[in-house]
């Protein structure tokens, strides 16, 4: 952790991005909010700049006058508020001239790793936990293994809607090329494809799925459960979905709401600034395999 | 809505009266009827053929056959073409035996006893095979070459025949395999011995000539002092495995499948193709195409040579070697670095592949859209077949594919 010494130094460095743990039930909106709001709470304890000073000529105009610095009124920030203020930041993921990074690894469609938990035996309408109760069913009869085939299977049923939209003619020998490198980026951000789908937890009637995926949205996420129940002869809805990776930035990265403090988010920074350094075609893609 | 109700009885009235039912009620027949008969796009399983698990099944040239596990007469079906009876005699009216079958109708063989199983059959051109446990193999269809394993009777009718042979046993042994090629047969015995009966301009019989054979006779060469425990042979190339994992062949090699040191297209005696497969490890299944070979070591690799669409891309057309498909088109990546092959098949040009997973992988030609990929194009590297079933065993033949599956649940 390194000592932040005054507010001007620590206020430059922040330009970059940062990795956060959103907490469940809390929208994005909240986060950002929370994390500037905590920004400019801890700038502001800092050591300040030295106030301004302002030049007094005071004295009768006819004999020589004294010229001295006096405390400039006007930049105290008990006249003029505090030095931060929240509209000095800009934040979508990334801090400041971070921003333009999030915009890229936004394009670059990196795979991201989740934990989708759902529950056997009740579906509701909007596939979430949160929907109106349209259905209940046994589950007795559903086993790990039986879980761990349909999963298999769905997920090489998106191995060919990988090929499908790399956005290369099936026929062709580069389609080839491509395919038999492995796992493909999609050409277009609409369609969701799923490259690893595996049951890492199953305690009737919990189970978690772990996935790995591009271009996915969380509704998507759900029907995934949805389709698994239907798949093994019961319902199923989804109760929380949890992203534990993002290309490389990881869980153990990513900060915790008790973190969301200046020294913690300028080291945070600090290694997400390495991290992308050290793989640089993660933000510029330059074939279609994948490779994060 | 009503209003649209309306106009459409109004047009099923029109056209019901402008066709030409004048004096009978017998439909017109229509020519262009055949060309209109579906094809198959996509895997399909009609809910009325499910009512039992079929256990076996097998494609030949425009026929199917599958036998159910029963304690009745009835254990196999046949559906498709019966030009020579190679699904049995059906006559709906004495005399005027079917030609072509558009559902599965029972076969009738005269078992001795109804406890009788099926435990494998396959197809050729026109002639079926059927491995009961203990009554040895039942063979019905074409006879012209010898395919049943009984005597050639140049003047024989096969079109609306009854007749079907038994072959109880072979050397006093009884039989385990039965795979047909397309106008021959090969058995397999207890003790890994290979009889072969059928065409045999190929070599295909094994028995060191060109002739047709007439009763199964013992495959020379290599193979003899082995114990070959499974055989391949869809088109006139024949492959073999003993239980150590290892190949053998004979047969039609025009494409290199059975590759010799002189320039021989025919090979008409079983060649160990160790040389061949070096450096390939322990096979555990095999399949023959038209013009090339399909193999798969433990590992999960497959191995493919000889000529047509391998699935090695659209430049490679003929490959001498056996040259390795990429495991990443059946789905081995780094999420699921588990993935392998366990179980290959082929028809005359086109291949399939079954992965642990129960996945199945199919590519080549796409003839009538035997592939299954919802398309009719042609597939130049394996891509997986949408079933909504684990796959358990795949039969491909000349234009058509059938596969047995399981429920997920």
């Amino acid at each position: 952790m390194l000592k932040i010494r005054d507010a001007v130094a620590a206020f430059k460095t922040l330009n970059g991005l940062i990795c956060v743990y959103k907490p469940p039930c809390v929208p994005v909106k909240q986060v950002q909010h929370a994390i500037i709001s905590n920004l400019c709470r801890d700038l502001n304890a800092l050591p300040d700049r030295p106030r301004e000073q302002r030049v007094e000529i005071a004295g009768p105009t006819n004999q020589p006058m004294s010229v001295k610095l006096v405390p400039n009124y006007a930049d105290d920030p008990l006249v003029c508020g505090p030095r931060y203020i929240k509209d000095d930041f800009r934040c979508i993921l990334g801090i400041n001239d971070g921003t333009k990074l999030t915009y890229l690894i936004n394009t670059s469609r990196l795979t991201r790793a989740y934990k989708i938990h759902g529950v056997l035996g009740k579906a509701t309408d909007t596939y979430f936990w949160n929907g109106k109760l349209v259905e209940k069913s046994t589950y007795n009869h559903v086993t790990r293994e039986r879980i761990d085939g349909v999963v298999a299977h769905m997920q090489a049923a998106h191995q060919k809607t990988m090929f499908q939209l790399a956005g290369v003619h099936m026929e062709s020998q580069t389609m080839y090329e491509l395919a038999s490198q492995g796992t493909i980026r999609p050409g277009n951000s609409n369609l969701p494809v799923i490259y690893g789908l595996k049951c890492v937890h199953f305690k009737p009637p919990h189970f978690t799925l772990e996935v790995q995926a591009v271009n996915e949205y969380d509704k998507y996420l759900w029907t995934l459960i949805h389709d698994l129940g239907v798949q093994l002869k019961t319902s199923a809805h989804c109760t929380a979905v949890q992203c534990i990776r993002h290309g490389k930035f990881d869980l153990e990265l990513a900060l915790l709401r008790k973190h969301w403090q200046l020294e913690h988010i300028v080291g945070n920074m600090d290694q997400c600034r390495q991290l992308m350094e050290e793989n640089e075609n993660m933000l510029y893609p330059k074939s279609a395999t994948l490779s994060v | 809505m009503n209003a649209i109700k309306v106009i459409l009885q109004r047009r099923a009235i029109g056209e019901v009266s402008t066709r030409a039912y004048a004096t009978t009620k017998k439909k017109i027949p229509d020519p262009d009827e055949e060309e209109q008969l579906p094809i198959f796009k996509y895997p399909v399983s009609k809910s009325s053929d499910r009512r039992m698990y079929v256990t076996h099944a097998a494609c030949g040239y425009g026929f199917t056959v599958a036998s159910i596990k029963t304690q009745e007469q009835h254990k196999v079906f046949g559906t498709g073409i019966n030009t020579d009876s190679q699904i049995g005699y059906h006559s709906p009216r004495r005399g005027h035996p079917l030609e072509l079958l558009v559902s599965p109708a029972p076969i009738y063989i005269p078992y001795k006893s109804l406890e009788t199983t099926v435990i494998g059959m396959d197809a050729g051109r026109a002639h079926t095979a059927i491995l009961t446990d203990n009554e040895g193999v039942f063979t019905i269809g074409n006879n012209a070459y010898g395919q049943c394993g009984r005597k050639i009777n140049a003047n024989e009718e096969y079109r609306g025949s009854m007749v079907s042979h038994n072959i109880k046993r072979l050397g006093k042994e009884n039989v385990t395999d039965v795979v047909c090629g397309q106008d021959h047969t090969l058995f397999v015995t207890e003790s890994g011995k290979v009889y072969a009966c059928g065409w045999g301009a190929d070599g295909q019989t094994g028995a060191g000539n060109f002739e047709s054979q007439e009763y199964p006779a013992l495959v020379r060469g290599d193979i003899t002092s082995e114990r070959i425990v499974s055989v391949a042979s869809t088109g006139d190339c024949v492959l073999a495995l003993n239980e150590s994992g290892e190949l053998f062949g004979w047969g039609n090699s025009e494409y290199g499948q059975v590759p010799m040191a002189t320039a021989q297209h025919q090979v008409n005696m079983s060649y160990s193709l160790l040389g061949l497969t070096k450096g390939i490890g322990r096979i555990v299944d095999i399949a023959t195409g038209g013009s090339f070979c399909i193999i798969c070591n433990e590992n999960g690799d497959v191995f493919v040579w000889g000529y047509g669409l391998l699935g090695l891309g659209p430049n490679v057309q003929h490959t001498a070697k056996p040259k390795q498909i990429p495991s990443a088109l059946f789905g081995r990546n780094e999420f699921n670095p588990e993935c392998k092959v366990e179980k290959v098949a082929c028809g005359i040009s086109h291949l399939a592949a079954i992965t642990n997973n129960g996945d199945l992988y199919m590519w080549g030609r796409n003839r009538h859209g035997c592939l299954g990929l919802g398309s009719k194009k042609d597939q130049y590297f394996p891509l997986r077949v949408s079933i909504g079933a684990n796959v358990m065993n795949v039969r491909c033949s000349v234009d058509h594919t059938v596969a047995i599956c399981k429920p997920f649940m």
